[in-house]
């Protein structure tokens, strides 16, 4: 049925706009293609999957400690590491992101062992059914999480004087540093957010993906496509972007095999970068 | 400064090339097959490089031709039958062909742009082909008549025969580093608006740059796939081979004509000795290299040979890419 498939893109897109929104961030104000960010939020993915099977805590309730831990582990690397390098050619940057991530991915590998994780609260696999539309719970709370963080991010860039000065350092550094911005700071702290909704990210794919050490890249992948559909402009553009691909994905595959999925993704993608490479939102900063 | 002309460097040319000619006879089948790893990473590499160290064009989809080089030589040799040579130069033209047609469209784009809508195209063609399961066997491979002869030869002949290419590719590449067409991609590479208000035709030699880079790649693509003789789009379509190809670029010195060569001696080097003895943290030691490679010799080792092994260089480069 047509209509479960534009739900299902719906509350998938819900999933996609947390991956994206992160790495979107960093791309738009930093101009860095973090491949790490796929790392961050399997690491926010492996937080939650301690805490919930040696502590008994809910997936959800996990979400504050992946945040926290994953905000520290952005903030340093920016701050150590990779804004040593961030006036270098894109090659650079990328190559480094990748080390990065492969470095994480051997870690996780070393304290979780490669075994396939899962997490498993007491009421996965149910959810209602209205109008004959099947809700599952889990989907729909990911969707709500997911709307509520959005929204929260959208106030941090917005109100707060942190989101301010990030805005501000996109929009024109030469200018930002003039007016006083610390931007080796400002810069730490955007890739501590990135890695923050990135760990947030983890937790809410947790129950329903299984975990390994080496979902980063694809997740990396689905982050690209949610960052360019969406156009880098803007906690909408983030939004519009993982829902559209949410969409695309699910009525896609509702009329072709679902096993082109990615392909079709892809496909969109190119489409898109062709005649509209700002996005759906797009616009050139946040 | 390193120049071809130096005296020096080219008796240290002919010796290497000497030695390699002369390697197999004296070496055991491990170092003659790490050798013709060595050779195709070069070759690869050296594709990549006209796109990217040249042009400046960062295609990390370029696994594309490499994937469908490899699976033209598979199909060819296994449901057509014909013999492997012609099926070789049948991967370098299927190579062209999808440079030409990629290219058109994808080539307009800029920067990350390009990066990631060769890499969507690199992945879409990797799921289609995971899915034609009748022409190549999808997902589950394809697997390639084998080479006739005791494995001593065959060793040999690949070894000659990636060795061989490795020459025709790398005289190709220094022919188009001197003549026009690698002037015309350097002043892309520089600033494309200038170059194409000075009248050069960039939509025409950006094609032409990733037609070679894929005709490469194609080849070298075609030259696994009877090696290994068993190929499946995950490890032919597979990412990684680009990202080690910029590692190799990084190291060597992207936009040179040996850095390929040098880095993917230097890389696979390194690559053996972390399998062999840590295979447990061969990852995270890449890595480790990666974040090294990236901070104190970004241009490569060509370019720090040039400039001095001097500590005070190191520290100026990373000054210079400070925020």
């Amino acid at each position: 049925m047509i209509l479960q498939a534009v739900l299902n893109g719906i509350l998938f897109g819900g999933v996609y706009v947390c991956i994206g929104i992160g790495f979107s961030l960093v791309w738009g104000v930093m101009n860095i293609i973090n491949l790490a960010h796929g790392s961050f939020i399997m690491l926010g993915a492996y937080i939650t999957y301690t805490l919930f099977t040696y502590l008994k805590i809910d997936p959800f309730l996990t979400l504050p400690v992946s945040m926290i831990v994953l905000y520290f582990i952005g903030y340093a690397s920016q701050k150590y590491l990779l804004n040593y390098i961030i006036r270098a050619s894109i090659f650079i940057t990328l190559t480094f992101t990748f080390g990065l991530q492969i470095l994480i991915a051997n870690v996780a590998l070393l304290i979780w062992t490669a075994n396939f994780k899962s997490v498993a609260p007491a009421y996965s696999g149910e959810g209602i059914v209205l109008g004959g539309l099947v809700f599952p719970y889990i989907r729909c709370a990911i969707f709500i999480v997911a709307l509520i963080l959005t929204y929260l991010f959208y106030l941090l860039m917005t109100r707060t004087k942190t989101g301010k000065a990030i805005n501000a350092t996109a929009l024109n550094l030469e200018g930002a540093k003039t007016v006083g911005v610390d931007v080796a700071e400002i810069y730490a702290r955007t890739m501590g957010i990135s890695a923050a909704l990135g760990g947030a990210a983890g937790a809410l794919i947790s129950p329903i993906m299984t975990i390994t050490p080496f979902i980063g890249g694809p997740l990396v992948g689905k982050a690209f496509v949610v960052a360019i559909l969406g156009g880098l402009g803007g906690t909408m553009g983030a939004f519009a972007g993982g829902m559209a691909l949410g969409l695309a994905e699910q009525v896609g595959s509702f009329f072709f095999s679902s096993v082109y999925q990615e392909a079709i993704g892809f496909i969109v993608l190119v489409i898109v970068l062709i005649f509209r490479p700002q996005g759906i939102i797009g616009k050139r900063f946040y | 400064m390193i120049k071809l002309q130096d005296k020096t460097y080219k008796i240290f040319l002919v010796i290497a090339l000497l030695a390699c000619a002369l390697f197999p006879s004296i070496a055991s089948g491990f170092w003659i097959r790490l050798l013709t790893s060595i050779f195709l990473y070069a070759i690869l590499a050296q594709g990549l490089n006209i796109i990217a160290g040249f042009t400046g064009y960062a295609a990390f989809g370029n696994m594309i031709f490499f994937g469908l080089g490899a699976y033209t030589v598979g199909i060819l040799m296994v449901k057509v039958g014909t013999s492997f040579f012609p099926s070789m130069i049948a991967a370098g033209v299927v190579g062209i062909i999808v440079a030409i047609l990629i290219g058109m469209p994808l080539l307009r784009l800029k920067g990350h742009y390009f990066a990631l809508a060769s890499l969507g195209a690199a992945e879409a063609v990797r799921q289609i082909m995971d899915n034609l399961t009748d022409l190549c066997g999808g997902a589950m491979g394809l697997t390639l008549p084998q080479m006739a002869g005791k494995p001593a030869q065959v060793n040999q002949s690949f070894y000659y025969l990636t060795f061989f290419l490795l020459l025709i590719f790398f005289a190709a590449t220094y022919t188009i580093s001197k003549n026009r067409l690698g002037y015309a991609l350097k002043a892309i590479k520089a600033n494309e608006e200038a170059a194409d208000a000075m009248g050069i035709n960039t939509t025409r030699y950006k094609i032409v740059a990733w037609a070679i880079s894929g005709i490469f790649t194609a080849i070298a693509g075609g030259i696994y796939a009877y090696w290994f003789t068993f190929i499946e789009p995950a490890t032919v379509f597979d990412v990684m081979i680009v990202v080690k190809l910029f590692v190799i670029l990084l190291l060597g010195g992207a936009g040179t004509v040996m850095g390929p060569l040098y880095g993917a001696f230097l890389f696979e080097g390194i690559s053996e000795i972390i399998w062999s003895r840590f295979l447990n943290l061969h990852m995270g030691i890449l890595g480790i290299i990666v974040i090294l490679i990236v901070f104190f010799i970004p241009n490569g080792l060509i370019d720090m040979v040039r400039r001095g092994f001097r500590l005070k260089t190191i520290l100026d480069t990373i000054r210079e890419e400070k925020v």
